[in-house]
């Protein structure tokens, strides 16, 4: 009753309809006893008031009321503060939505926190993947978690209807529990159950929601259809939901399959989940109630001794790991970690930056108001009163700014979206504006309020009303206030030079790595990868299918030269090879290195132009039965057998006991994952004597390599209709996108942020040198009258503007002592110590600071003595 | 004569259990029951009626007195009823219980 009557009077209709009454009662009890006999009304309907019990809100309305009333006196003040908070949240906003698709965005699964990653982890690899046996016996034994689900991520050969021709499309192959530890229950039909999970089941799928909507156009009697999966046929059984995409960041699996089918789908001929050598599951785990992270990784690490004296072959030196999401993407992408933070901490210094600014507009302003401030606090206002109408004008100001910061980040984030991968199928970058990044905005916002807001506030409050009245308007203690705004605006100028000169080295980075050759050919180069395996080929009918597609292409008109290889530099899509280097110790516990590596053939290094240095490049005679060979780059020679000739040195391949080949050539080190990557090791072996399943074919164009496109595709269709053909494009569009696209726009993201923080850092320095100018008009007067010329009043003001710049100049130089190397950290082998962007910058700094003090200076002298000693 | 703290609310209850009153006559009827005793200040009442009526132990509504002239009245609820039982119990059992301690007045020996 109490309850609800109060909350009745939180409407202000109401509020005014009580009002109206208590007056009308009043009025009219006067009338029949008189004034006199009632006594003190206001102060009995005052406290009538507060019984209401929302006085408080009351006066929070009016605070914001009357700010308002005060901003819309000085439009051009809340402009400029406006638009600086904007600019630095638009920035800080569409940085933490690259942040958050890239690293922080918790899984789309139900209490993510709760979620953890278990890894199985040796020496020479913290991040391998789990074994199915292993996982079966964790399943069993553990009693850390209440639920554990495996999952691998796969490309399949998938046909929506049997007429439909196979598109290759990311799918997931996932335990029967998959779901139900995500938390995540389907949209439509069912999940799997325990028994659809074996390899004798029937051919069971999930599709996600995209896959659903696109060939079913969402209709619900999906359900029950089947697909075409690597040849198999399918029943669908269930959509996932459209907020579930998977768990992975960048890929997003179309289809979710038992992992009983990898056999199967795979068409080997032991069941890989029967391999305990067979590391490629990713284990996701919920932490039963009440067990610790700790814990857990105390019961596994037991757990992983006792599998480790069973199984000795494939388990010796293996443990397992139970890390947070987070944790798992921070320690498995540290480049990526590298990026974010350094972007993360450029905005963070553009929004003090900004903070500055607009600090400094509220100090100028406070001192304007400090006659109305204090007579606000001799008709007894009290302090705390007073603060919090400065605050509430802060707040209003910072909100106005995160809400507005909101387009400068969704223009930004539409930049980003642009940033892609090239590859089929392809991976999501989800860049996005969602109610993360509104909340991110807003309390940048709030936190950037406190920062710019108390100070002044509290300057105010401390005002001396008694010599603010009497001086008119110009307290005392100016020293002192000068002094405040003097730090605030040299530190602007320190933190826009730390800004631009990052802005600087990307420059100088993006430009070496224009300049940097890509140690291959990319012009007149197409590429074509398609997928015999999906089709249950056997290993020789592979090797049959891709000698009889390469004798075909080399029949077509207009082709130079074709070559095999396993994989495609600068492709987004690596492989890697296990090698055990004759006569290279390696540390405690290792006993073999994974590095990049790739199955070529004989015509690779002549078609793709890749230099080979010493030795010989691999022939025709190269295949199975003869002596296994293997060539190198610059760089393994360099890393595994310093000093040494590398020529007729060992390797053995995938473990201490594999086949030992001889390396018989030298090539010249490239670029494989990146330009700009620090110079990587890199194995090369015949395709001849170590087939593969999938490879991409390079063809030589005489004329357009875009031409060849389609005589590409019919010369695979001719061979077999249902071989997936994908990623077929021009050498030098990949190239392109990986080269220049991401940098480009990371260097554009930079560069922009470097503009706005030299654009703030001026408009603070003008702000300041103007305001002087102003505070100073009777000084100035009073120089001009006893004969100071023009340029003595110019110069006199152009000093101060110099000095503050030549100090935040000192300061920056000091800052960027500290922030060279982690900015170097996040571009690694660019380059970026360039020693003409450390002196151009503090230029470019000392002539804009002139200019931004000149036009108030200019002012100054252009003042009539007479009119400004008048002007009291 | 000052009030005890909480008295107002309880004197307010007793005197609209007689009928209905406007919020002058309620401080012009605490007065006189009382033989000019209690003098309360009427800026002090109307706050404490405002506060009962949220309370939902008074109503109010306008009417037009025997003079002809529009007042708001207010009278006892259902609930103020019972509010004005238990203060009155709760008021009878602390009168006695002082009463106990202090006994007869005491002489003055002079």
């Amino acid at each position: 009753m109490m309850l609800w009557n109060r909350l009745k009077y939180l409407w202000p209709a109401r509020r005014r309809r009580e009002e109206r009454d208590m007056r009308e009662e009043l009025e009219s009890l006067t009338a029949i006893a008189g004034a006199k006999e009632l006594g003190n009304l206001t102060l009995a309907m005052e406290d009538v008031r507060t019984t209401w019990g929302w006085t408080w809100l009351e006066s929070i309305f009016a605070d914001i009321r009357y700010s308002l009333r005060a901003m819309r006196r000085q439009p051009a003040f809340v402009t400029v503060a406006v638009l600086s908070l904007a600019l630095a949240i638009g920035a800080n906003s569409a940085i933490f939505s690259f942040a958050d698709a890239v690293l922080l965005r918790p899984l789309a699964v139900k209490d993510p926190a709760a979620l953890f990653d278990v890894t199985s982890t040796t020496p020479d690899n913290p991040f391998e993947g789990m074994s199915f046996p292993d996982y079966r016996d964790l399943l069993e034994k553990n009693r850390s978690f209440s639920g554990l689900a495996a999952d691998r991520l796969t490309t399949l050969a998938v046909a929506a209807n049997p007429a439909a021709p196979a598109r290759m499309c990311f799918a997931n192959l996932v335990s029967d529990n998959f779901f139900s530890v995500a938390g995540v229950t389907t949209s439509a039909g069912r999940a799997f159950l325990p028994e659809e999970a074996t390899s004798s089941a029937q051919p069971l799928a999930i599709v996600s929601d995209d896959f659903w909507q696109q060939n079913y156009a969402g209709d619900r009697s999906a359900i029950g259809r089947s697909l075409r999966v690597n040849g198999i046929v399918f029943t669908i059984i269930g959509v996932a939901p459209p907020s579930f995409t998977g768990l992975d960041r960048f890929i997003r699996p179309s289809l979710f399959v038992p992992l009983g089918m990898s056999q199967r789908l795979d068409g080997e001929m032991a069941d890989p989940l029967e391999d305990r050598g067979r590391h490629d599951l990713v284990v996701k785990g919920r932490l039963s109630p009440g067990v610790s992270q700790k814990s857990a990784r105390a019961e596994l690490a037991i757990i992983g001794a006792a599998l480790e004296r069973e199984y000795v072959k494939t388990n010796r030196n293996r443990h397992m790991s139970v890390r947070t999401e987070l944790q798992r993407r921070m320690q498995q992408t540290p480049q990526l970690l590298a990026i974010v933070k350094m972007l993360m901490g450029l905005v963070a210094l553009i929004l003090v930056i900004a903070c500055s600014n607009v600090a400094n507009l509220l100090l100028a302003r406070a001192r304007a108001r400090s006659r109305e401030i204090a007579i606000r606090l001799s008709i007894g206002a009290g302090r705390g009163r007073v603060v919090r109408q400065l605050m509430t004008e802060s707040l209003i100001l910072a909100i106005a700014g995160g809400l507005a910061g909101l387009f400068f980040a969704y223009g930004g984030i539409r930049l980003l979206n642009t940033m892609s991968v090239p590859s089929d199928p392809p991976f999501v970058l989800g860049v996005q504006l969602d109610w993360r990044v509104v909340e991110f905005s807003l309390l940048v916002a709030l936190v950037s309020c406190l920062f710019f807001g108390l100070i002044p506030a509290w300057q105010t409050a401390r005002t001396d009303f008694v010599s603010a009245l009497k001086a008119g308007g110009e307290a005392a203690h100016g020293k002192v206030h000068m002094f405040g705004r003097d730090v605030l605006v040299t530190g602007q100028i320190s933190l826009a030079m730390v800004v631009l000169i990052a802005a600087g080295m990307f420059l100088a980075g993006f430009r070496n790595m224009l300049v940097m050759p890509p140690e291959f050919r990319t012009d007149h180069l197409i590429s074509m990868d398609t997928a015999p395996a999906v089709l249950h080929y056997s290993p020789n009918e592979i090797k049959a299918f891709y000698r009889r597609l390469v004798d075909r292409v080399r029949t077509i008109p207009g082709v130079a030269g074709v070559a095999m290889t396993e994989a495609l530099p600068l492709s987004p899509a690596q492989t890697i090879i296990t090698v055990v280097p004759e006569g290279y110790q390696f540390p405690k516990g290792r006993e073999k290195e994974i590095e990049f590596g790739a199955a070529v053939d004989a015509g690779y290094f002549s078609t793709l132009n890749v230099e080979i240095q010493r030795g010989r490049a691999f022939t025709a005679d190269d295949r199975t039965g003869s002596r296994r060979v293997v060539i190198v780059n610059q760089q393994f020679a360099k890393t595994y057998w310093p000093g040494q000739d590398p020529i007729g040195k060992r390797i053995r391949l995938d473990s201490p006991t594999g086949p030992a080949a001889e390396v018989v050539g030298v090539a010249k080190t490239g670029h494989y994952l990146a330009v700009n990557e620090t110079p990587a090791p890199y194995v090369y072996v015949p395709y001849e004597q170590n087939p593969r399943s999938q490879i991409t074919l390079v063809v030589q164009s005489v004329g357009d390599a875009v031409s060849l496109a389609k005589p590409l595709r019919e010369a695979v269709r001719s061979i077999d209709g249902n071989v997936p053909v994908f990623n077929l494009r021009p050498v030098a569009t990949l190239y392109e996108s990986r080269v220049t696209d991401t940098w480009l726009q990371f260097f554009q993201m930079v560069g922009t942020m470097g503009f706005i923080g030299l654009a703030l850092a001026t408009t603070g320095l003008y702000g300041l040198v103007a305001y002087t100018v102003n505070r100073r008009v009777k000084e100035f007067g009073i120089r001009v009258a006893i004969g100071a010329s023009r340029r003595d009043v110019v110069w006199f003001v152009e000093r101060r503007g110099l000095i503050l710049a030549v100090v935040g100049i000192a300061a920056g130089g000091v800052l960027m002592a500290v922030a060279a190397p982690l900015l170097a950290a996040s571009f690694p082998g660019l380059g970026v110590s360039s020693p003409a962007v450390y002196a151009l910058v503090p230029l470019a700094l000392l002539m804009v600071s002139a200019v931004a003090s000149y036009v108030p200076a200019r002012r100054a002298a252009g003042l009539d003595p007479v009119r400004a000693l008048r002007n009291e | 004569m000052d009030l005890l703290q909480g008295t107002l609310d309880m004197l307010v209850l007793r005197t609209l259990r007689a009928g209905s009153l406007h919020g002058y006559g309620i401080a012009k009827s605490i007065r006189s029951t009382s033989n000019e005793a209690l003098d309360i200040e009427f800026g002090s009442l109307y706050p404490a009626l405002k506060r009962l009526e949220l309370k939902g132990w008074i109503a109010s509504g306008w009417e037009t007195s025997k003079h002809n002239r529009r007042a708001k009245y207010y009278k006892l609820t259902a609930a103020g009823r019972k509010q004005l039982v238990q203060e009155h119990s709760k008021w009878t059992g602390f009168v006695s219980a002082v009463g106990l301690i202090m006994g007869a007045a005491p002489e003055v020996k002079g």
